[in-house]
C-alpha cells in the first residue's frame, strides 16, 4: 500500500500497541478542553481585536465563554486527577521501584535524555549523528512535565480568579492581579508551545508530516517504530516480546476520524496562534 | 377629530350669547354688519359677519387667500385670544367692505418679553437677511392660537419636534442654512432627537414632560451654541439640563470633582474643560444610561482625559469584557459614580479606602477587606508603584520568552539539518 496520509501508519506492519485506552482518552480531554479553554480565553488577553470580539460572540457572548471556560478547566482538572490517581495505583502496584521510574516506560528525564539534547543539537550543525530513541523522547517528557506545570499554575492561578472571594478570606486583593498576569501569560506559554512546538515535533516536521494519529489509534506501524522508536523496537526484538505488542490494524473508520480529528485539530490551532501573533504585531507585547 | 368636534360644541356654546344678541336683530346679513358697522367699534360679531361666512367670500380672492380671511367665531373662540376683539389684533381703519389690507400684526404689542427675546434669537436675524426663520405665527398660528398646553397646539410638547423639524428637518432649509462642516450636528438634530432617551420618552411614551426642543434651547431666544449667552452653551447647560434632573445638578455641584472643575474653570494639562453635562451624555443622542451603547462609550469617554487609568483598566477583567463589547462588568461610573466622583482621598468618595467594601459589594456581595486591595487599575508596567505586578510580569514573560525560543530554535535548527541531508542525498545520487 502506498504511503498514507498518517505518518504513524506509513511502512509496513504489523501494528504495535504505543497507547492504552486510557491514555488516548485522557489525551482527548486534552485537546478538547484545551481548545475550549484557548478559544474562550485568548480574546481576553487580546480584547482590543476585533477578531477576540467575533470569536466571543461565536461562543454566544463573554458569559457563555466563561461558562465554556470553567467546564473545559473541570475537565482539565479531571483529566489531571484521573491521571495522578492512576499513577499513584501504578506506582503502589509496581515491583520493580527502580525500573518503573528510571526505566524507558518512565516519563521522569534520566541522564540520556541530556544526553539527547546534546547529541540532536550535535546533529543539527552536522556533528554527529541522529540521536536514537527509546519509548519517550526528550520531547514527549517535556510535553509531559509541561502538561503537570501548566495544569498547575494555570489551574491554580485560574481557581483564584474563578473564586476571589473565597480567596480573598487568606490573599491580599492584588493577587487576583497577580493571578491575572500569571495565569494569562502561562497561558500563552502553554499555547505557544502546544500549537507550535508540539505541533511541529508530533505531525509537522517532514518526517511526519502533515499528522501523526497514533495518539488516536493508539498504534503505530513496524516501519514508523523503528524510525522514531528505534531503542525502544531493538529493546523488544531482543527480549522477544514484539509479539505481545502487535496490534490490529484500525478500522477504516477509526482511521479516517483520527485523520480528519487530527488535520482539523492542527488547522484549528495554526489558526489561533495566526490570531495571537496578528494581536502581537498590533497590539506589542504587555 | 372627535377632540376637534368637541372643541368646536365648546366654542358655539361659548358663542352661543353673541349669537341670540345678534339674533334679535334683523339677521344675518349685509343690513345687520352696516348696522354694525356704524357702531365704529370693530368686534368679533361685526368682522365675522364676512369673514366667518364662506359663502360671502367666494370669489372674493384667490381660493388660498379666501381660506385665510375666512375666521370663523367658532376658531377665534376655541383660542386662547378668545377674549380679545379683531381690532386688537389688526388695529387701524377697517371700516366697511371692501377695505384694503389692515396693518401688520404685532404681537408684541402684548408679548412683550417674548417679542424681546424673540429679536435676540437666530431666528430674528436670519428674518431680517432672508426671511426663512420662523416668526411669531410659524409656530403659533395665526388665529388658531392654542395654549402651550393644548394638545393641539403645535407648541405642545409632543408636538415640538415635528414643528422645528418642519424647518430644521427641510432638506432646503439644512441646505440653505447649515452646509458648512460644524454644523453636521445642526443637519441631524431633529432627527437624531427621536432616537435620544427624550425623543423616545416624547415618541413612544407619549411623556409630555419629556425634554424636547424648546426646553433646551428656550422658545423665543434661540441663540447658537457659541454664544456665551445660550441656554445650551458651556456655561449655562448645566444650569439647563439642572431644570428638569435637580437631583443631578445638586450632586454634581455639590462637591464632585467634575462639578468643582467646572466651577472653577480649570483646565488639565492638556487643555481639556471639566466636563459639564453633555460632555458625557452629548446634546443629540443622549442615550438611556443602562443602555450597552452606553457604558461601553463612557469608557472611552472618561479616557479621553483620564488617559493613564483608562489605559491600565483594559489590563483588569473589568476592561476586558468591556472592550468586548459587553456591559456587565464595572464601569468607570459604577465604582467612581456617575455624577458624584470625588477624589480617593475624599471621605465621601466611593473609592475612598474605607468605602471600597460599600462600593466593590455592588457586584461582589461578599468583598471583604481583603478582597478590596485589588488594584481596579493594576499596571505591570509600572515599576515604582506597582513593583509585584512588575516582577510577576518580567517573570512570566522572561519564562515564555525562554521557552518558545529554545524550542523554537530547536525546530528551525532540524528543518535546517532535514534540508541540508535532503540536498545531499540528491546530490549523492540517493534521492527519492
Amino acid at each position: 500500500m502506498a504511503r498514507r496520509l498518517a505518518s504513524s501508519d506509513r511502512g509496513a506492519g504489523p501494528y504495535i500497541w504505543r497507547f492504552s485506552p486510557l491514555e488516548r482518552v485522557l489525551h482527548a480531554m486534552v485537546i478538547v478542553s484545551f481548545f475550549g479553554l484557548v478559544i474562550t480565553g485568548t480574546p481576553l488577553l487580546y480584547s482590543h481585536m476585533p477578531w477576540a470580539r467575533a470569536l466571543i460572540r461565536l461562543v454566544g457572548g463573554f458569559q457563555a465563554a466563561g461558562l465554556i471556560h470553567r467546564i473545559c478547566a473541570v475537565i482539565t482538572f479531571g483529566y489531571f486527577f484521573i491521571h495522578v490517581g492512576h499513577l499513584t495505583y501504578r506506582i503502589a502496584k509496581s515491583t520493580d521501584k527502580k525500573r518503573f521510574f528510571w526505566g524507558p516506560d518512565s516519563m521522569v528525564a534520566g541522564p540520556k535524555d541530556f544526553q539527547d539534547i546534546r547529541d540532536m543539537f550535535k546533529w543539527f550543525f552536522g556533528k554527529g549523528p541522529r540521536p536514537r530513541f527509546d519509548r519517550f523522547n526528550y520531547m514527549d517528557k517535556l510535553d509531559y512535565w509541561g502538561e503537570f506545570w501548566g495544569v498547575a499554575v494555570i489551574g491554580g492561578s485560574g481557581l483564584v480568579l474563578w473564586f476571589p472571594v473565597f480567596f480573598s478570606r487568606i490573599l491580599p486583593g492584588w493577587m487576583f492581579n497577580v493571578a491575572t498576569i500569571i495565569h494569562g501569560i502561562e497561558a500563552l506559554l502553554a499555547t505557544g508551545i502546544i500549537f507550535t512546538i508540539h505541533f511541529f515535533n508530533v505531525n509537522l516536521r517532514p518526517e511526519k508530516f502533515p499528522v501523526d494519529v497514533v495518539m488516536f489509534t493508539g498504534r503505530a506501524t513496524l516501519d514508523y517504530m523503528k524510525e522514531e522508536h528505534p531503542l525502544q523496537y531493538e529493546r523488544l526484538s531482543r527480549e522477544g516480546r514484539i509479539e505481545e505488542m502487535i496490534a490490529p490494524p484500525p478500522s477504516r473508520a477509526a482511521y479516517l476520524w483520527s485523520v480528519s480529528l487530527g488535520l482539523i485539530g492542527l488547522s484549528l490551532g495554526i489558526l489561533l496562534i495566526g490570531l495571537i501573533i496578528w494581536a502581537l504585531i498590533q497590539g506589542g507585547w504587555r | 377629530m372627535r377632540e376637534r368636534e368637541r372643541g368646536r360644541a365648546r366654542a358655539l356654546r361659548s358663542l352661543l350669547p353673541v349669537v341670540l344678541v345678534f339674533g334679535l336683530g334683523v339677521g344675518p346679513d349685509a343690513s345687520a354688519a352696516a348696522a354694525q358697522v356704524e357702531s365704529q367699534e370693530p368686534s368679533i360679531v361685526t368682522c365675522g359677519v364676512c369673514h366667518g361666512d364662506p359663502d360671502f367670500l367666494v370669489g372674493k380672492a384667490t381660493p388660498e387667500r379666501e381660506n385665510a380671511l375666512l375666521v370663523s367665531d367658532s376658531i377665534l373662540l376655541d383660542t386662547v385670544h378668545r377674549d380679545l376683539n379683531c381690532a386688537d389684533c389688526h388695529p387701524g381703519p377697517a371700516v366697511g367692505y371692501p377695505h384694503g389690507p389692515l396693518a401688520a400684526v404685532s404681537c408684541g404689542t402684548c408679548h412683550e418679553l417674548e417679542q424681546i427675546d424673540w429679536e435676540v434669537s437666530v431666528h430674528a436675524l436670519n428674518v431680517i437677511d432672508s426671511g426663512d426663520a420662523p416668526t411669531c405665527v410659524s409656530c403659533h398660528g395665526t388665529h388658531t392660537v392654542y395654549g402651550i398646553d393644548d394638545r393641539r397646539s403645535p407648541t405642545y410638547p409632543l408636538n415640538v419636534a415635528t414643528l422645528c423639524g418642519r424647518c430644521h428637518a427641510d432638506p432646503r432649509i439644512i441646505g440653505t442654512y447649515f452646509s458648512s462642516p460644524e454644523e453636521a450636528q445642526a443637519r441631524v438634530a431633529v432627527e437624531q432627537y427621536h432616537e435620544t432617551v427624550h425623543g423616545v420618552a416624547v415618541d413612544e411614551a407619549g411623556l409630555a414632560i419629556s425634554a424636547t426642543c424648546n426646553d433646551c434651547h428656550e422658545s423665543h431666544r434661540v441663540l447658537p451654541v457659541e454664544s456665551p449667552e445660550s441656554s445650551v452653551n458651556r456655561v449655562n447647560v448645566v444650569k439647563t439640563c439642572g431644570i428638569c434632573h435637580v437631583g443631578v445638578l445638586e450632586t454634581y455641584e455639590e462637591g464632585s470633582a467634575h462639578g468643582e472643575a467646572y466651577r472653577t474653570d480649570v483646565r488639565t494639562p492638556e487643555g481639556y474643560l471639566a466636563p459639564a453635562c453633555v460632555d458625557c451624555h452629548s446634546a443629540h443622542s443622549i442615550v438611556e444610561a443602562d443602555e450597552p451603547k452606553w457604558f461601553v462609550g463612557i469608557v472611552e469617554e472618561c479616557g479621553k482625559c483620564h488617559q493613564d487609568v483608562y489605559e491600565t483598566y483594559f489590563s483588569t477583567y473589568h476592561g476586558q469584557v468591556t472592550q468586548l463589547g459587553f456591559e456587565l462588568t464595572a464601569k468607570c461610573s459604577d465604582c467612581h459614580t456617575p455624577h458624584n466622583m470625588r477624589p480617593a482621598t475624599d471621605l465621601e468618595s466611593t473609592v475612598h479606602p474605607l468605602n471600597l467594601v460599600a462600593t466593590c459589594a455592588k457586584c461582589h456581595p461578599e468583598a471583604n477587606q481583603n478582597f478590596v486591595r485589588y488594584y481596579a487599575h493594576g499596571d505591570a508596567g509600572d515599576r515604582e508603584r506597582y513593583p509585584v505586578l512588575f516582577w510577576s510580569w518580567l517573570f512570566m514573560t522572561t519564562l515564555l520568552v525562554s521557552v518558545w525560543s529554545f524550542f523554537g530554535l530547536h525546530s528551525a535548527l532540524w528543518l535546517g539539518r532535514l534540508a541540508i541531508e535532503r540536498v545531499r542525498r540528491r546530490g549523492s545520487g540517493h534521492g527519492t
